[in-house]
């Protein structure tokens, strides 16, 4: 029996998995990551950045998708994440329907802000990243490890132009429900509650007027669709639809992927929120 | 920063109609990203007949208006009559020729129906005062592109008041829905020979 | 009254001195032609406006009246070619009631000549003047700088080199007004097809020294075919917040009218 149980089982942590990747972890992230062809010049992040700042250079040859809102919050249920749908191109509304939440596998959630494709690219590669470590080690990888992953990602890439902000949520056996913000500078924290984007300030003053720790699953719902909406109305660059998400232990559940309009004027005529707007002329 | 023009933000367009026309704007005033005001019209009234429209940088949209309601109120004392559209569209064009070297950065845009031939009449102008003068539509603002693409498509000759509401109206919308720096609601004013009708549009608030 | 204004000069200098580009006035990136014919002279204009890569006025008018006898088309730009073109039809009309005479093309060419040289090119007016007078029949072109040039056939504008390219095939000496016209609406076409910033219809200024005729929209090789069907939105499409109706009613109700005596009229002369 014991032969039969050591030929068919394997301890969690095995040996020569553990080398492949601290291998990885010693001699930086596996080619994939480091197979970019850089443009043949003196300084290329400087000449990437003089091609896609539309803030120095209206006229710049590439624009970048920028201007979002994005939220995630602990709270006693859960971790909840909220984000908007637009994408911009200047002044111009690219996209009214974009998925900022990355779902990176059922029990972690990744959300995009800043450029688009670096946030999609790298996220997928997360994706790929903590599937591998799922396969090596036979267990799901911690918030904490996956956010570490994407860190020391953009961190070998800092200066070169990469343009991201996200936030990894969570809930692993090992850690509960964790949150962890990642840009491209490196930065990487755990945290409470992060909102970032270029409607961040509005959503922040939503939520840190009305959050709670001890709040129930509806109200941190609600909440979260509160905040995002008071960014959407303020921030030029946000707006669109509200994609709504609750972590949970077993998994995120989908809270919907909602047009704002109707939301803000029911928020509004029944709430009596948002006098600004009114039906007065003059 | 960018341009002055795209600042505050705001869209603004022109239609003629059968004996009408008529003229509408957002209610947006940003600065940048931040929506500071939704109850900001760019519409302003010279007479019963004539309206002007004005997009562009915020502070001179407010210098630019007050400063044709003195001229135009200058020219009601001396003439004892109601300034008619193509009369105030020199009056605007030379006004702003006269800061060529120093402009104001508006787009206006002209509507109204002459009330002695009945004649409806719109025009638009560049910031120096160029005269665009149309038979069918004209669009200023942020939003432009957006309002050329959907006038293009919507607009028909001989529309009449109700009907050109409604097209004046959801080309302004589906503009701006594309358009990050205006939107948050809009006027429209639809100009009939005896009757002006001003109308507050329900617009998406993101 | 009269002459610039600089106010907000100072302004715009502090604003484009922190990185904000200059206002993009509309243009009339164009084709302008001139030619001299036996007894005459022929303007020609396309009649597309542009701001930047969006077409402003596709039907605009680059042929100016400047006197009974003299016509400019202008190119460069829109709100300078119109207004120096205005300026000057004021002066000359002033200038030929003193002297008692027609204004002469000359005239009008030095007096173009010395407003845009002392505007050292600030003012972007690019002109083809055509004129007839006393001495003959003549054909200018004058640049936003203030160099001038006399010749049987000119073009100007960004279509200037697909014009001229028609001309230099198929201009000859001594061609009737129909040779004429003939030839300066096929170098205008040869602009419209050929060059981006130029389209639209054709316009044509004959000048003989009786008149001056203007042939408005002389060809229309880019007419928009009719819509076969229409967008038109039922009653009710739009959703309305609120609406206020004004009427000519409501606006007399402010307005009183009083007939006044003869012994109570205001004297206006004492």
């Amino acid at each position: 029996m014991d032969t039969l149980v050591a030929q068919y089982s394997c301890p969690a942590i095995e040996d020569t998995t553990l080398d492949a990747e601290q291998d990885e972890l010693l001699h930086g992230p596996d080619a994939l990551s480091l197979n970019f062809s850089l443009p043949p010049i003196a300084q290329p992040s400087s000449w990437l950045r003089a091609m896609t700042d539309d803030a120095s250079n209206p006229n710049c040859p590439i624009k970048i998708a920028h201007g979002t809102t994005t939220l995630a919050f602990r709270f006693k249920g859960g971790i909840i994440v909220c984000t908007d749908s637009r994408a911009t191109q200047g002044n111009w509304i690219a996209s009214q329907t974009v998925k900022k939440v990355i779902e990176i596998n059922n029990s972690l959630l990744g959300t995009m802000a800043g450029g688009a494709a670096d946030c999609q690219y790298w996220l997928a590669y997360l994706g790929m990243q903590c599937r591998l470590h799922e396969l090596r080690n036979k267990r799901r990888i911690t918030v904490a490890a996956a956010s570490k992953i994407l860190a020391n990602l953009v961190y070998s890439y800092k200066g070169m132009g990469l343009s991201m902000g996200t936030m990894c949520a969570g809930v692993t056996p090992q850690e509960g429900p964790a949150l962890y913000y990642v840009d491209s500078d490196g930065t990487r924290m755990a945290g409470n509650m992060f909102c970032v984007g270029s409607g961040q300030t509005f959503a922040y003053g939503v939520l840190d007027a009305e959050y709670r720790y001890e709040m129930e699953d509806e109200e941190a719902l609600e909440l979260g669709r509160r905040s995002i909406l008071a960014a959407m109305h303020r921030d030029a660059y946000s707006g669109g639809f509200i994609n709504l998400y609750h972590v949970k232990e077993d998994g995120w559940v989908k809270h919907g992927f909602s047009d704002m309009n109707p939301i803000f004027w029911k928020t509004k005529l029944e709430k009596g929120e948002f006098s600004n707007v009114t039906a007065d002329m003059e | 920063m960018g341009s002055p023009f795209s600042m505050n933000g705001g869209a603004c367009v022109a239609m003629v109609g059968k004996d009408c026309v008529g003229i509408a704007c957002d209610l947006r005033l940003g600065m940048q990203a931040l929506t500071v005001s939704n109850n900001f019209p760019k519409i302003f009234g010279i007479n019963d007949s004539v309206y002007l429209g004005l997009t562009g940088l915020a502070t001179d949209v407010a210098t630019v208006s007050d400063l044709f309601r003195f001229k135009v109120n200058m020219y009601r004392l001396r003439e004892e009559r109601n300034i008619s559209p193509d009369t105030f569209a020199n009056l605007v064009s030379t006004s702003l020729y006269e800061r060529r070297f120093g402009p104001y950065f508006v787009s206006p845009v002209v509507a109204g129906i002459n009330q002695t031939s009945g004649k409806p009449f719109i025009c638009g102008f560049d910031s120096i005062g160029c005269i665009d003068f149309a038979k069918d539509f004209i669009v200023s603002g942020t939003a432009s592109d957006q309002l050329f693409g959907m006038c293009e498509g919507l607009y028909e000759p001989d529309l009449g008041p109700d009907e050109l509401f409604e097209t004046l109206s959801q080309a302004l919308l589906s503009a701006v829905d594309r358009d990050a720096l205006s939107g948050w609601g809009a006027h429209v004013y639809i100009i009939e020979k005896d009757k002006v009708t001003k109308r507050l549009l329900k617009g998406r608030q993101d | 009254m009269g002459g610039f204004d600089f106010s907000n000069h100072n302004r715009n200098v502090a604003l484009h001195a922190k990185g904000m580009p200059l206002p993009k006035a509309t243009s009339t990136g164009t084709t302008i032609v001139g030619c001299l014919f036996d007894g005459g002279v022929v303007i020609a204009a396309d009649t597309r406006a542009t701001s930047g890569p969006i077409v402003a006025d596709k039907n605009c008018e680059k042929l100016h009246y400047i006197a009974p006898n003299i016509w400019c088309a202008g190119a460069g730009t829109a709100a300078d070619t119109e207004f120096t073109t205005a300026l000057m039809a004021s002066n000359l009309e002033l200038h030929s009631l003193s002297t008692g005479r027609k204004p002469r093309v000359v005239t009008c060419m030095t007096m173009l000549k010395q407003h845009l040289f002392r505007y050292q090119g600030h003012i972007g007016a690019y002109l083809v003047v055509a004129g007839c007078d006393p001495t003959g029949s003549h054909l200018f072109t004058v640049h936003a700088h203030g160099s001038t040039d006399k010749l049987p056939y000119v073009t100007m504008g960004s279509g200037s080199l697909a014009a001229m390219s028609v001309f230099e095939t198929s201009w000859q000496g001594n061609m009737t007004r129909d040779e004429a016209v003939k030839l300066c609406s096929e170098a205008i076409m040869a602009g419209i097809f050929n060059d981006l910033g130029s389209g639209s219809n054709v316009d044509v200024c004959v000048i003989t020294p009786e008149k001056a005729t203007l042939l408005r929209n002389y060809i229309t090789p880019n007419v928009r075919e009719k819509k076969l069907r229409n967008y038109k939105f039922p009653k009710g499409t739009t959703a309305v917040l609120n609406e206020k109706v004004i009427t000519k009613e409501d606006i007399s109700k402010y307005v009183t009218v009083h007939e006044l005596q003869d012994d109570e009229a205001m004297d206006v002369d004492s």
